[in-house]
């Protein structure tokens, strides 16, 4: 009987019932929960609904024939659907999960970053300037996270019982040749660069991507402001010497300049250390960025030089008078890098940078000049095939040219070396939900001067194991050419190897972290050679090998305590190795069992102040005792120093800042230097290796002149 | 500092008073389904059903590919609503979803003082949600961007309101005088008065919220 009511109307009254289609269904993620409050809606009409709180939806539509239906609700994919109209009833719509989201795994063994937005980010823009210990050098930051290595004495990052030279240092993914100035024993080196020209920071203590190479153990990368954020001024006077930095902006570009000054004489005079200083430490630098928007593309040029002096004579056991040293460094960096967003998810990255460093030292007699001119070019291209598959592939080229005139009264040598290393590199980015995600990648590697090729594999994987965790496998092999001192001599050798294991689990909730990574790292192929200071008549070979593992544990928690932020970072480390003369496998004097830091951050409001304290701790490290068989058999007492720091802001854009680093003028021992020749008992002398200075105090005033008056440098601290 | 940025930022929450008029075009015979379908937003929205807006605006959004308004009124639902969310993936993906829909309007009008503002308040709602990672940057960015939308539009009243509440928090903070903003509010308050919006369904708000803030800061 209804059938043919329906089929009555239908005759008579078609128009009425095919002008105006049903279009219903339901909404589910792909769990089946009902999505309450999707946008149903026919694409450029205004028809459309909500879905109720069943998930359903219905509304009629004046549209006929093909239309699209689109289905979208916040943190899904959109879902499109085109079909004839008349057909869109009983849907049942699944909406995929956007992968690009916070609850999205990410692959996080082996990095730390800090920046903006970053999913990993263990530590935030303003971390790397306020940690006490650091005194503004974005290295010291660093140094409060797991996995590196407290060597107080030399100011370089030792990561995982790997030596300093095993982590390279890239600034807008084009390698530095030389991140530190030079110094001496016992004279701690600071990095180059200013840490305010940069927004974001990864550091990677392993397993890291393919696109980077020629890094044992490490890789830190940096990346300049892309587009800063206003114009303004900052004036920075301090007891060290002063700074200078300005930005101008214009319709399409920028540029920052950054000066600054650092004379150590006036301090020296007041408080003086060990060392017998002829002419105390100084250095002028300047850096600038300029970045100018072409198209839809950013052309970025960074450029930075830096000169620094100093002489002084410091106590040595074999000479009563001390050794005379001194020495005199130029060193200029320039980097260029261009990025454009093409057409159909494409993306080219094209990059250079040219670094000359010019090094003049004096030991006693002895003049030692060295020349290096470096290079690295870079082109890179990036598809984007959806959210879900990504391909980033490229080539790069490395150049150095070293030279190196050793002069004494009665020997003089020309030393030098020419190496050329091509690279091409390939990589995916397989994300198959958001609770797995996998990265695989290859890279090449071509010596021109061990006519040498090596490939070195890549793997990293994530998987979501809860709603704040995640656990991250990292498998890579990673090759690196020996060093300056090395191949000043030699030719004949081939690239260092290492094998990274990681497993890493990280938790995080509620403004806390917790991350936890055991790793293995096996080195092969490691230089040797015959004498405890290699020279043109040595014997060296890749016959050294070795292996790192332990475990790395960080705690970050900006909740549990009000106004105070806190984080805390142990690192268990167990390594040996056999390379340059060790006779034997033994744990190297910069690497040690145990270390701790732990840096808290309190602000008081009523102060308008941030107070700032940190603690290292490092267990003894190992040193031989010549008046005892055995070869890096002993060990220094454990290392200890607590620095605290204020930050008082005068007004919006005026700060008085204190810090004092080993507060407590904890007694640390870095070492011991022996005598050559025992005395007339048989014995050895010894003298133990202090710092220069137990203590450190700095005072600074930060002013900041900007339109908005808002700005300050509390981020330059 | 998280808490300076925090204070400094928390008086955006007020800007969820949205006093957006009904202004149909009742003059003409019939309206237009765009103007139906605004209405229709407008009535949902004041009806406390903002996510039913949002979802009619980002309908018309995609009929209406010239107009910045649909695309506006949906990021601007989405910030809003962002002030009191506290799941930060649902916060990221809301934000992202503004973001997108700013992007869209921005394409088809470029320097719009109404835009800046609105991204500026995007960013606000990040630094209210976390001060320390957040405020150093984004605060810096909003306040360029407000200066920017105030020196487009120098006699809005909407815009003067805007920058002067923020310059307002700060100002506060420090314990400095606040008679320069409060002469700004005044002069946005006298503004108001004689403000025709450009055209249809075009943002009307502010009116309220600075004879608000006179009322409690500047007495």
């Amino acid at each position: 009987m209804k059938i043919s009511v329906i089929t009555f109307f239908a005759l008579f009254f078609p128009l009425i019932i095919f002008a105006q289609n049903t279009i219903a269904g339901i909404v589910t993620d792909n769990k089946g929960t009902p999505i309450i409050g999707a946008n149903v809606y026919i694409e450029g009409s205004y028809e459309g609904a909500s879905s109720d709180d069943n998930g359903k939806f219905s509304f009629e539509t004046s549209e006929t024939g093909t239309q699209t239906l689109t289905i979208s609700f916040v943190s899904f994919e959109a879902f499109k659907l085109t079909d004839d109209v008349s057909k869109m009833k009983n849907l049942k719509i699944v909406l995929r999960d956007d992968v690009n989201s916070l609850e999205t795994v990410t692959i996080s063994a082996g990095s730390f970053s800090a920046g903006d937005n970053s999913k990993i980010s263990v530590l935030k823009p303003l971390d790397i300037v306020t940690t006490a210990s650091a005194l503004g050098d974005f290295v010291g930051a660093l140094q409060t996270l797991p996995g590196t290595t407290t060597v107080a004495e030399d100011g370089r990052l030792f990561v995982r019982g790997g030596d300093a030279g095993e982590t390279q240092i890239f600034i807008d993914g084009i390698r530095v040749f030389t991140p530190y100035s030079p110094t001496t024993d016992n004279i701690p080196t600071r990095g180059r660069y200013s840490p305010f020209l940069f927004d974001g920071i990864t550091f990677s203590t392993g397993g890291y991507s393919a696109e980077y190479g020629q890094a044992l153990s490490s890789v830190l990368l940096l990346n300049t402001i892309d587009e800063p954020t206003q114009e303004k001024t900052d004036i920075a006077i301090m007891s060290v010497g002063g700074g200078l930095g300005h930005t101008e902006k214009w319709e399409k570009s920028s540029l920052s300049l950054n000066a600054s000054y650092i004379n150590l004489a006036p301090y020296i005079a007041i408080l003086p250390d060990r060392n017998d200083w002829q002419k105390p430490f100084e250095t002028a630098s300047g850096e600038a960025v300029f970045r100018q928007k072409i198209g839809d593309g950013l052309l970025k040029v960074y450029g930075a030089f830096d000169t620094s002096n100093f002489a002084l004579t410091q106590e040595d056991v074999n000479q009563p008078d001390g050794v005379r040293f001194k020495l005199n460094n130029q060193n200029f960096y320039t980097n260029a890098s261009f990025s454009e967003m093409l057409k159909n998810d494409w993306t080219i990255f094209a990059g250079g940078s040219y670094t000359y460093g010019n090094t003049k030292v004096g030991i006693d007699e002895s003049d030692i000049k060295d020349v290096e001119n470096s290079a690295h070019f870079k082109l890179k291209l990036k598809k984007r095939f959806s959210n879900r598959f990504k391909l980033n592939f490229g080539a790069e080229q490395f150049v150095t040219d070293f030279n190196e005139n050793y002069d004494e009264p009665n020997f003089a040598a020309k030393l030098g070396f020419n190496n050329n290393i091509s690279a091409a590199f390939m990589e995916a980015d397989i994300i198959f939900s958001r609770k797995l995600a996998l990265k695989l990648g290859v890279r090449g590697e071509y010596s021109k001067m061990f006519k040498e090729f090596t490939v070195s594999p890549r793997a990293s994987f994530a998987y979501k194991t809860g709603k704040n965790s995640q656990l991250s496998l990292a498998y890579g092999d990673f090759f690196q050419q020996p060093e300056n001192e090395v191949l000043k001599f030699t030719n004949n050798l081939e690239a260092q190897h290492t094998q990274h294991y990681i497993m890493n689990y990280q938790y995080s909730a509620n403004n806390r972290i917790f991350r936890a990574e055991v790793y293995r790292k096996q080195y092969s192929n490691l230089v040797t050679y015959n004498e405890a200071m290699p020279d043109v008549n040595s014997i060296f070979d890749n016959s050294g090998d070795g292996y790192a593992q332990g475990l790395d544990i960080f705690w970050r928690d900006n909740e549990t305590l009000k106004n105070i932020d806190y984080w805390v970072s142990y690192s268990y480390l167990d390594t040996e190795r056999k390379y340059k003369n060790f006779p034997i496998e033994a744990t190297p004097s910069f690497a040690n069992t145990h270390n701790l830091s732990v840096v808290a951050k309190y602000w008081i409001n009523d102060w308008k102040s941030q107070i700032g304290f940190s603690y290292q701790y490092g267990s003894g490290r190992t040193y031989t005792d010549l008046n005892e068989p055995g070869f890096l058999q002993k060990k220094t007492k454990g290392y200890n120093s607590v620095s605290l720091n204020w930050a008082y802001l005068l007004s919006q854009q005026k700060i008085l800042y204190f810090s004092i680093n080993n507060a407590f003028a904890f007694k640390n021992v870095n070492g011991y230097q022996y005598a050559n020749t025992p005395d007339s008992n048989g014995n050895f002398a010894r003298r133990e290796l202090r710092p220069a200075a137990d203590q450190f105090f700095f005072v600074g005033f930060f002013w900041t002149i900007s339109d908005d008056k808002k700005d300050n440098q509390l981020d330059n601290l | 500092m998280q808490n300076v940025i925090t204070y400094l930022t928390l008086f955006f929450t007020a800007l969820v008073m949205q006093a957006q008029t009904e202004t149909t075009g009742t003059a003409n015979a019939t309206p237009t389904k765009y103007q139906q379908g605004m209405n229709k937003a407008f009535q949902l929205w004041q009806e406390d059903k903002s996510w039913d807006a949002a979802n009619v605006f980002e309908r018309i959004a995609t009929a209406e590919p010239d107009n910045w308004l649909p695309p506006y009124y949906v990021a601007q639902i989405n910030v809003i609503n962002s002030f009191t969310e506290k799941d930060p993936a649902k916060l990221k993906a809301q934000l992202d979803k503004a973001q997108n829909f700013i992007n869209d309007a921005t394409a088809i009008s470029k320097d719009n003082p109404d835009l800046l503002v609105l991204q500026a308040q995007l960013y606000t709602a990040w630094i209210v949600f976390d001060g320390q990672q957040y405020g150093m940057t984004y605060s810096a960015k909003a306040s360029e961007l407000y200066n920017k939308a105030l020196a487009l539009a120098p006699d809005n009243p909407r815009i003067i309101l805007a920058k002067a509440e923020w310059d307002m928090g700060g100002a506060k903070y420090f314990g400095q005088s606040i008679e320069p903003y409060c002469k700004d509010i005044q002069r946005a308050i006298d503004l108001f008065a004689t403000f025709k919006p450009v055209g249809e369904f075009y943002p009307t708000y502010g009116e309220e919220r600075a004879k608000q803030i006179q009322a409690e800061s500047c007495k």
